[in-house]
């Protein structure tokens, strides 16, 4: 037997090869023992054959070893011990440290017996080179996936994350620990897009862009996040890895910008709609321009033909009065001339209200009670409107006074309640109220305090087309004849030029209610009207007077009726002209000079007289208000057209107020 | 015993799932040694089939990617054994084998030698339970590890190949809670199914007459 065991055992190649030998014979006794095995289990051959591998190695009896040697004496198998799966036997290295080491267990028959072969093969060096190769692989992959910036986060079926990177702790706030064995939802909002795109993809589905979702940090904070996710499998289950981009800052830049967008629209829109209103508002002022500037036209031309219309009217009365002097004594031709100097008159007065709605009548501002005016005005207001149409008057005793023309305000009302009377053909109530007014400027009069006079009809009212024309001169809505379509217009200039201000109010239907504003009297001047002093008649004399008049024909008329008062005339064209004639035919007693003359104008030539020659007394005779008010106080004054009595009284004015 | 070679009868097929128990059993022995717990291995089916049955068999749920060890074997009958499992399955069994406690990486690094060491195992337990039971001596080669598709594992496309049938058994293994399904193949030519089927048959016969013996 052990002869046959010699063929087996016995060469150089058996104590030659690098790996452990051992062979064993049907008892399990160690008949081969090779230099490998001897250097590592530091056993000589000598000592350990004829014993059995459990003599040499105890331990052997708690490894699978034996069973395996008997597999392969009995059912002829082959084995293989691995050191990952066994402990094998106590075997070490050079220098003493353990070997690590497989063993291969395979029958070997010869004729005669049946050997067992045992391999014991050294994996140290295998083994340490894979820890190493994957140390530095794993080396290489953490420098990657830690120095990421982006957290990556790996979840199982069960969504509990079974391994982090260390960004997590920057970009989450939590840490390895705290998140491992965590279910991915404390990151995550309830209901987040990233669970429902976890509950519907899976390893086959394709790849998806990543997903929005707001990201709960550590500490409560939330942010946002694109998370992209990889499905992938291993040891037969599934895991997710989601790396989370931490887009915060790029949403709320978004979120800035589109707030920015958002507020730059508004307040274009704002703009535009700015720009619009005041649009319209220019558009509404300009129409009102318009409105104003045709009046002022409207004003101006009527303004202009009135005048140059009352100087012939001058004329022609001075004529008329002057003719009728001189036939006295034909009834014929006396009625004639009455019925001319009639026409004349009214004439007249038509120009008077052309010139009261042009603003440039000649007002006699005076202290006007209304409380005693008005009701004055009763009688005449009734007979003026008719037995159809009821009269209410409310005046009450604390209504201050007012400073206005009183004729001119007479002459308004009047014309308020025709216009009230001709609205109201089947009869109504006609009302007139005042009261004190302390806050005009708030209906747009231009100071305080005013009184106001409201006059009401209970009429068939205007529409708003006719209201808009309502105050336009000439324009009426009464038949051909019947009025002027001046009354409104001559109202409208007379508050306007008693520095008041007029309106109307009116709706088909419901009747019109005409506003006027009128400037209330200061205390003061109440007063300064008690000394109006009745003026003396003076004795009747012969005067020297300087009449100066650049229109020929109204000198004449004037030269007529002073000749006629038993005055002389001299004439001047021209005020240059009659400062010359003062120095070189003077003295006279008296000057009597038109106002609107070229050159110099009559105000300026009367300052110039004054200068030279402060006693002599002066006749301003103008057509309407053109003289600023305080200075008319300063010369006599004649409003044109005038009669020959008028022209007697202004020259006696100015004679007795110069007298000394 | 006038059937057709390739098949086997009831009572063979009962024999044969009898001897694969005693072979896993004792499999499940030595790897309950080395893991330390509960380790549970059984065959619920054998049946014999042809290669290209056998490698659609092995596909199940279309899992292509297969892992086999692979051991010839040699004696009164002769072909190659293999231990099959789906890849993923087969990870699964190292994992149960060397332990939770071990990292992927780990378990991916060791399961060459582990799951050649357990198929190993599983194999030779089988082959020497039926070389014992049927008191015949075999040899059988060391384990290598094969991967690919059924195909490739019964190699269905080429001829030269000796083993014509295949002796399909499931196996189903439970270690540590985990429960791992995989195949056992012994592909053999006619004459060494025959050369099966007459041992079998007379280890079947030897038993009928133990206990009618025994009851005689």
């Amino acid at each position: 037997m052990l002869d046959n065991a010699s063929d087996l055992v016995v060469g150089p190649v058996f104590d030659t090869v690098d790996i452990g030998l051992v062979v064993l014979d049907s008892h399990c006794c160690i008949v081969g023992w090779n230099e490998w095995i001897a250097r590592v289990s530091r056993r000589k051959a000598r000592d350990v054959l004829g014993k059995t591998l459990l003599e040499v190695f105890p331990e052997v009896q708690h490894t699978r070893l034996t069973e395996v040697i008997d597999d392969s004496f009995r059912a002829g198998s082959s084995s293989i011990l691995t050191h990952t799966l066994n402990e094998l036997l106590p075997l070490q290295g050079e220098s003493g440290e353990p070997l690590l080491h497989n063993i291969v267990v395979r029958p070997v028959s010869t004729v005669h017996a049946s050997y067992c072969l045992l391999q014991i093969t050294d994996v140290t060096v295998a083994v340490t080179r894979e820890r190493v190769l994957r140390e530095r692989q794993n080396a290489r992959y953490h420098a990657i996936v830690d120095s990421a910036p982006d957290a990556i986060v790996t979840i199982d079926d069960n969504r509990n994350i079974q391994w982090v990177n260390g960004a997590v702790d920057d970009v989450l706030g939590y840490s390895h620990a705290e998140l491992l064995g965590q279910q991915i939802d404390i990151l995550l909002e309830p209901g987040s897009p990233l669970l429902q795109a976890l509950a519907q993809t899976s390893v086959d589905s394709k790849a998806e862009n990543a997903i929005s979702v707001v990201g709960r940090h550590k500490h409560g904070k939330s942010g946002y996040f694109d998370v992209s996710l990889g499905h992938w499998r291993a040891d037969q289950r599934n895991f997710v890895t989601t790396i989370w981009r931490d887009v915060t800052e790029r949403m709320e830049a978004d979120a800035a910008l589109r707030d920015a967008r958002d507020a730059l629209q508004k307040s274009n829109e704002e703009l535009e709609s700015r720009v619009d209103e005041r649009t319209r508002e220019r558009e509404i002022a300009l129409q009102q321009l318009h409105e104003s500037q045709k009046m002022e036209s409207i004003g101006q031309l009527t303004g202009g033909v009135a005048h140059d219309f009352n100087n012939l009217l001058a004329v022609i009365l001075g004529s008329l009065s002057l003719l009728k002097k001189a036939v006295p004594d034909n009834p014929r031709v006396s009625r004639l001339l009455d019925r001319a100097i009639l026409g004349a008159e009214r004439g007249a007065t038509l120009t008077t209200r052309l010139l009261a709605f042009a603003r440039r009548q000649e007002l006699k501002v005076e202290f006007v009670a209304l409380q005693k005016l008005i009701p004055e005005m009763l009688d005449f207001l009734r007979h003026s409107v008719g037995p159809n149409v009821v009269i209410h008057i409310e005046i009450l005793p604390e209504v201050c006074a007012v400073e206005v023309d009183a004729n001119q305000l007479e002459l308004a009302l009047i014309n308020l309640a025709v216009n009230a009377r001709d609205a109201m053909p089947q009869g109504g109530t006609l009302t007139i109220a005042c009261h004190n007014e302390n806050h005009g400027t708030r209906v747009g009069l231009p100071r305080d305090p005013f009184v106001c006079i409201t006059v009401t009809d209970t009429g068939e009212g205007m529409s708003a087309a006719t209201l808009a024309r309502a105050q336009e001169p000439f324009f009426t809505t009464k038949g051909v004849g019947k009025g002027t379509g001046l009354g409104l217009s001559m109202v409208q200039g007379f508050t306007a030029q008693s520095g008041g201000a007029m309106r109307i109010g009116s709706e088909p239907g419901k009747g019109t209610k005409v506003t006027l504003w009128l400037p209330r009297a200061k205390e003061s001047s109440a007063a300064a009207r008690e000394e109006t002093q009745p003026i003396q008649p003076a004795e009747a004399r012969s005067l020297r007077v300087l009449l100066v008049d650049d229109d020929i024909l109204v000198s004449m008329g004037a030269a007529d009726m002073l000749l006629d008062l038993g005055h002389s005339v001299t004439e001047a064209q021209s005020g240059s002209y009659a400062l010359k004639v003062l120095e070189s035919d003077g003295p006279f007693d008296v000057v009597v000079t038109d106002y609107a003359m070229p050159g110099m104008n009559g105000f300026e030539l009367a300052q110039r007289i004054k200068a030279g020659h402060p006693r002599l007394p002066i006749v301003l005779a103008t057509g309407y208000a053109e003289l600023p008010a305080d200075r008319s106080i300063e010369f006599g004054h004649l409003s044109k057209p005038y009669t020959s009595k008028d022209l007697a009284a202004a020259l006696e004015k100015a004679l007795v107020a110069r007298r000394p | 015993m006038t059937e057709d070679a390739d098949q086997l009868t009831d009572i063979e097929q009962d024999a044969l799932a009898e001897i694969a128990n005693m072979g896993v059993s004792r499999a499940a022995h030595s790897l309950r040694q080395m893991v330390g717990e509960e380790v549970v291995l059984s065959v619920p089916a054998v049946k014999i089939v042809t290669r290209q049955a056998a490698s659609k068999l092995v596909e199940r749920n279309n899992a292509k990617k297969l892992v086999a060890v692979q051991q010839s074997f040699e004696g009164p009958f002769a072909g190659r054994a293999l231990l099959i499992f789906p890849e993923a399955q087969s990870l699964e069994l190292v994992r149960a084998i060397v332990g939770d406690e071990h990292s992927l990486e780990d378990v991916i690094d060791l399961e060459q030698e582990a799951l050649a060491e357990t198929g190993n195992i599983i194999l030779n337990g089988c082959l020497a339970t039926i070389a014992n039971v049927l008191h015949r001596t075999m040899r059988m080669s060391l384990p290598s590890i094969v991967r690919g598709d059924g195909a490739r594992l019964f190699e269905v496309n080429e001829t030269s190949s000796g083993g014509q049938f295949v002796l399909f058994l499931y196996i189903d293994f439970n270690i540590k809670k985990r429960n791992v399904h995989g195949f056992i193949a012994l592909l053999m030519d006619l004459p060494s199914i025959a050369a099966l089927k007459d041992i079998v048959n007379d280890f079947v016969s030897g038993i009928e007459k133990q206990p009618s013996g025994h009851a005689g």
